[in-house]
């Protein structure tokens, strides 16, 4: 066992290259034999490990009969053979049938004693054959296993058991017991190699058990905040610092989901800080960090455990430590700010990832005056980086371009600086975004950034970035005073490029055609003309189209060059995608563009704002919580406002498709999903509202949870609070099998035209039939019956699209009709949780980042939208926060429509 | 060392004096399958033992003939993987609960699939009736009869009527193994 021997293994006994079919034939061959050569089967699993291991994988007869092969060696005792057989039987367990068949081979060797040294491996890989019906037949001997003396057997059947949750939950949860002895029981990892060479003795069984305990108790707070207490004492049981590691993202979960608790875990955070292990110290700082609005009392302690590490003799530490500071920096600069000596001194650091984060976070925590210098800073060491890295100081520059607008020139020359050096396509994309941000938000750089695009595109390798760079001189070089700087920019590119980036090209000159100045728009026309030569059709049909346009009156040229809207590009692509697989019966008919949503350029750019927004905010949820819950709580947790747009998209298609509704014309505005029911009920319901020009229809999508039950001819009830909602029709489903979903559509008459708010009573109606467990048919004889489920409101928010606007004050001040209405919340606890639930219920795009309260006792949220009708909505909401009141609000809305300025402001009532 | 050597001596003596054989024990559920190979390999019978999930590998010695037993399981979901098993073995062992009439019916046409598989053309059975401590147990020709071994004439066939539990006519199983042994 020599590790010289790994070397041989790509190519095979003889030195040929490893072939599959060969191994196969090989493995069938010497499996089979017999007597069986220990030593011979061993090189050959190895070399189906390896296959398998490096991508390799065969089809699932072929894994079946290698599966098989290779149970009969079980007849030889060789514990190296047994040892290697495990092993690979694990990676084939997925791909092979009938793999059962090895449990009670298996079983036998789980039970021999510790020290031998495959009985891990027999553990591991019973876990990956075990189906849920023979589960309960190793339940006894995984229990055993787990509070074994030894800690690799421990760990092997710890981590099995995780593999089994899928399997079979239940069964699992019954080993709770042995897990949480386990924890407590603190079995040291063995040293081996004589301390020198192995892994230093470590309690890791701890972590695996710890990880098990949450996964058996996640679901039940009570008992989880009862286990952090009872390993975080202290008597200090948890001694493996992963291990407390993951207490504290524990910890961080149940501070985020339970404010009342915050107080008594800060407390265990705090003390962590503290902790001999640096590892947990981090972790500790990085969690207060990444508490919901954490207070500088709060803060204070962890940002000052985190300044002694930057000092850190360590790479790792200091690393560790100015990136938990970094991604503070980007919410909370000014607390930084008492870091800022000890980190300008990492700007020097030899290990440029921690430079990199040093100086961007000096970026962010910094004030106008020390921007100069630091960027010359930044120029020196620029080349020294990665590329990874680069990025990470452009996207600081480009957010401080944005909070100093004063300070664009140097920032831009620093951008078009780094431009011109080397670079892949990753780092220039970011370097292009970032000046094109420039250019959107910082006015006054327009001129000078334009040009050091052009210059750029002179000289660009990236057929993509050229294209995106061009379209952008379309779109904003007309309206610049001098527009002919930039043709003559264009057109070298039709000279000198690839045809992609000259169909673009072509595209952007065509913009400059609808200019009204009759020299430049002759120009223009010769240009073009010239490209009609072009040896590239796409090119040529541009130009031609071009041509033509310029023929025609501008504002008729311009409906094609620079449209008002464009069509939802991702339905589009959907619709198209119907019709070409529609077979010949679509095909006869043209093409309706009518049932693609059109987008106006201020939704697009709100898109694209919350897209950016959403992809820039450091992400607080923390990655524990797997399988059917972080279904449930990511729902609930994406952000507000965000999805309807997507959401009207989506639901567009599918409601497209039923008769009934279409005549009631297209869908203007859907709303997101809402759950109607607890999650782990019986039944699932939740529901969408479609508002439609005079109709509103209701789409409940029902999920049928029991495996032994069929409902037949369901139905929901909803009686609507006031009376001019009229119901048309209920489209029922008529059979919802067990654990499947369906949809049943309730359809209204709604006053047209008007903003008028109801809340509907629903009542689930079906006929419950139960399955008949050995044969699966249903019983003849069902029973009618009701579910009730909760009440749905239809408020002000329903008739709001959110939508992005670039300058709210101004915006602001056009609105003619204003209204205003104070509230007190008391339930509430924080502005940032009251700034969400406005944002939800009104259904209004937060602009200016004004969604994250930056004070703790004040803030002012602006939102913008538009009605159904479209007319503009915008609303300032002031709050306030004491402990003894609550948030007090006062939101004040404007709009263009008479009647919804008041509708919005009493909207939260 | 001493290992190494006292290995090699076995190697040599076993290259002239021993010699290894396959069998396999077959059988509905609940036949007494994996309790004969305990009792086949010296040890002690118990009731109580868990049903087997797939199969499990026991070595057998008789004197100088080692048998290496493949004990399968009885269940319905098992029993279309026998023939994998039974390929290229000296013998099959077909055990039937012979206290339990309900079960001997399905026992024989699982006995006729398996005799008719030509994979497995000519491999000697033994059908063995076990439980026959138990009162209303059928004695062997009565079994023969239900199982219809007069009518298999492409193969031996031998039928014994045993208790595990008593260890009766246990030997004469392990005589009849070893004498097909090559």
């Amino acid at each position: 066992m020599s590790y010289k021997k790994n070397e041989d293994l790509d190519s095979g006994p003889g030195g040929s290259v490893m072939d599959k079919m060969t191994v196969f034939q090989d493995c069938i061959a010497g499996f089979n034999s017999s007597p069986i050569q220990p030593r011979r089967c061993r090189g050959l699993l190895t070399k189906l490990a390896y296959l398998l291991s490096t991508g390799d994988t065969f089809a699932r007869d072929e894994s079946t009969t290698l599966f098989f092969s290779i149970t009969k060696l079980f007849q030889h005792k060789d514990i190296a053979l047994r040892q290697m057989v495990y092993l690979v039987i694990k990676e084939l367990a997925q791909n092979a049938d009938d793999v059962i068949m090895v449990t009670s081979s298996i079983m036998k060797d789980t039970t021999v004693s510790s020290d031998v040294v495959y009985r891990p491996n027999a553990i591991r890989t019973l876990a990956r054959i075990i189906d849920a019906s023979t589960i309960q037949a190793i339940e006894r001997l995984m229990k055993t296993a787990i509070v074994d003396k030894h800690p690799i057997v421990s760990s092997a059947s710890l981590v099995s058991s995780y593999h089994l949750l899928p399997v079979s939950r239940d069964v699992v949860r019954r080993w709770t017991n042995e897990t949480q002895e386990t924890v407590l029981a603190q079995k040291m990892f063995p040293q081996y190699g004589g301390g020198i060479s192995g892994p230093t003795p470590s309690f890791t069984t701890q972590y695996h058990a710890l990880g098990l305990l949450y996964q058996l108790r996640s679901h039940d707070r009570m008992a989880l905040v009862k286990m952090i207490q009872q390993f975080s004492g202290a008597s200090g049981s948890l001694k493996s610092p992963a291990a407390v590691v993951m207490l504290i993202r524990f910890v961080a979960r149940v501070i985020d989901e339970d404010r009342n608790l915050r107080r008594p875990m800060y407390a265990l955070l705090e003390g962590w800080l503290k902790h001999k292990s640096d590892m947990v110290n981090f972790e500790a700082a990085k969690t207060i960090l990444e508490m919901k609005d954490v207070t500088d009392e709060e803060a204070f302690p962890a940002i000052n455990v985190l300044q002694l590490f930057l000092s850190s003799p360590r790479f790792v530490s200091r690393f560790s430590a100015i990136r938990i500071l970094n991604r503070f920096a980007m919410v909370r600069p000014q607390n930084v700010n008492v870091c800022n000596i000890d980190i300008e001194s990492l700007i020097n650091d030899s290990n440029r990832s921690i430079a990199t984060y040093a100086i961007t976070t000096l970026l962010k925590t910094g004030n106008e005056a020390s921007v100069d210098r630091l960027m010359k800073q930044i120029s020196g060491f620029m080349n020294d980086i990665s590329d990874e890295f680069k990025i990470i100081v452009v996207d600081a520059i480009r957010s401080l371009c944005l909070k100093f607008p004063a300070k664009q020139a140097s920032m831009l020359s620093f951008l078009s600086g780094v431009l011109r050096d080397e670079g892949g396509y990753e780092f220039k994309r970011a370097v292009i975004e970032a000046m094109f941000d420039m250019i959107k938000f910082v006015p006054e750089s327009k001129q000078d950034a334009l040009s050091y695009l052009c210059e750029f595109i002179e000289d660009c390798e990236f057929t993509k970035l050229a294209v995106r760079v061009l379209h952008l001189l379309g779109e904003e070089g007309p309206s610049t005073p001098q527009p002919t700087k930039y043709i003559r920019y264009i057109y070298n590119r039709v000279v000198l490029e690839n045809s992609i980036v000259r169909a673009a090209a072509v595209t952007a000159l065509s913009k400059f055609s609808v200019i009204e100045d009759e020299a430049v728009q002759e120009s223009v026309k010769v240009l073009l003309r010239r490209c009609l030569d072009d040896p590239d059709d796409e090119v040529r049909d541009r130009a031609a189209m071009a041509l033509r346009l310029a023929t025609v009156p501008i504002p008729v040229a311009k409906g094609y060059l620079a449209p008002d809207a464009v069509p939802s590009l991702g339905v589009l692509e959907q619709q198209l995608i119907l019709y070409v697989t529609g077979g010949p019966d679509a095909a006869s008919v043209a093409f309706d563009i009518s049932t693609v949503p059109f987008l106006t350029k201020d939704q697009v750019d709100a898109d694209n704002f919350r897209a950016k927004v959403s992809s820039t905010m450091p992400s607080i949820g923390s990655s524990l919580d797997s399988g059917a819950e972080s279904g449930a709580k990511g729902s609930r947790a994406s952000p507000a406002g965000g999805l309807h747009e997507d959401s009207t998209q989506a639901y567009a298609a599918a409601l497209a498709k039923i008769p009934e509704l279409q005549v009631f014309g297209a869908v203007v505005r859907s709303s997101a999903a809402v759950a109607l029911t607890e999650s782990e009920t019986e039944y699932g319901v939740t529901c969408v509202k479609h508002l439609y020009k005079a109709h509103l229809v209701l789409q409940f999508d029902i999920d049928n949870t029991l495996k032994d039950t069929v409902l037949e001819d369901v139905s929901v009830i909803a009686s609507p609070s006031e009376d001019f909602f009229e119901e048309q029709f209920i489209i029922t489903l008529p059979k919802l099998g067990p654990e499947s979903q369906g949809t049943v559509y309730v359809a209204f008459t709604r006053p047209e035209g008007e903003y008028e708010t109801a809340s509907f009573t629903n009542t689930l109606h079906f006929i419950s039939k139960e399955l008949d467990p050995s044969t699966g048919v249903p019983d003849d004889t069902g029973y009618e019956d009701e579910y009730q489920i909760e009440d749905l409101e239809l408020g002000v928010g329903d008739f709001l699209v959110p939508t992005y606007v670039g300058n709210f004050q101004h915006m602001w001040d056009q609105l003619p009709y204003e209204a205003s209405e104070t509230y007190g919340l008391e339930g509430v606890s924080s502005l940032s949780d009251a700034c969400a639930s406005v944002i939800e219920s009104l259904s209004l795009q937060p602009l200016e980042g004004s969604e994250l309260p930056l004070q703790a006792a004040t803030h002012v949220l602006k939102l913008f939208g538009r009605t159904v009708q479209g007319g503009k909505v915008s609303a300032l909401v002031r709050m306030a926060y004491s402990v003894k009141s609550g948030v007090t609000l006062k939101i004040t809305a404007k709009s263009e429509e008479e009647v919804v300025a008041p509708l919005v402001a009493a909207a939260i009532a | 060392m001493s290992s190494w050597f006292s290995r090699f001596y076995e190697y040599i003596l076993s290259l002239f004096w021993s010699s290894e054989m396959d069998i396999t024990l077959l059988g509905l559920q609940n036949a007494g399958k994996t309790s004969l190979l305990r009792v086949l390999g010296g040890g002690e019978f118990t009731s109580d033992s868990i049903p087997t999930i797939g199969f499990s590998m026991k070595r057998v010695r008789k004197g100088r003939v080692t048998i290496k037993c493949w004990d399968l399981g009885g269940q319905p979901r098992f029993r279309s993987m026998w023939e994998r098993y039974c390929k290229g073995v000296n013998a099959i062992l077909f055990i039937v609960d012979s206290a339990d009439p309900a079960t001997l019916q399905i026992a024989r046409m699982e006995f006729e699939a398996l005799v008719s598989k030509p994979s497995l053309e000519g491999i000697p059975v033994l059908v063995l009736g076990n439980k026959n401590d138990l009162p209303e147990a059928y004695d062997v020709d009565s079994i023969i009869d239900i199982m219809n071994l007069k009518s298999v004439d492409d193969r031996e066939v031998s039928c014994y009527s045993i208790s595990a539990k008593e260890s009766v006519n246990v030997d004469a199983v392990l005589n009849w193994l070893v004498s097909k042994s090559n």
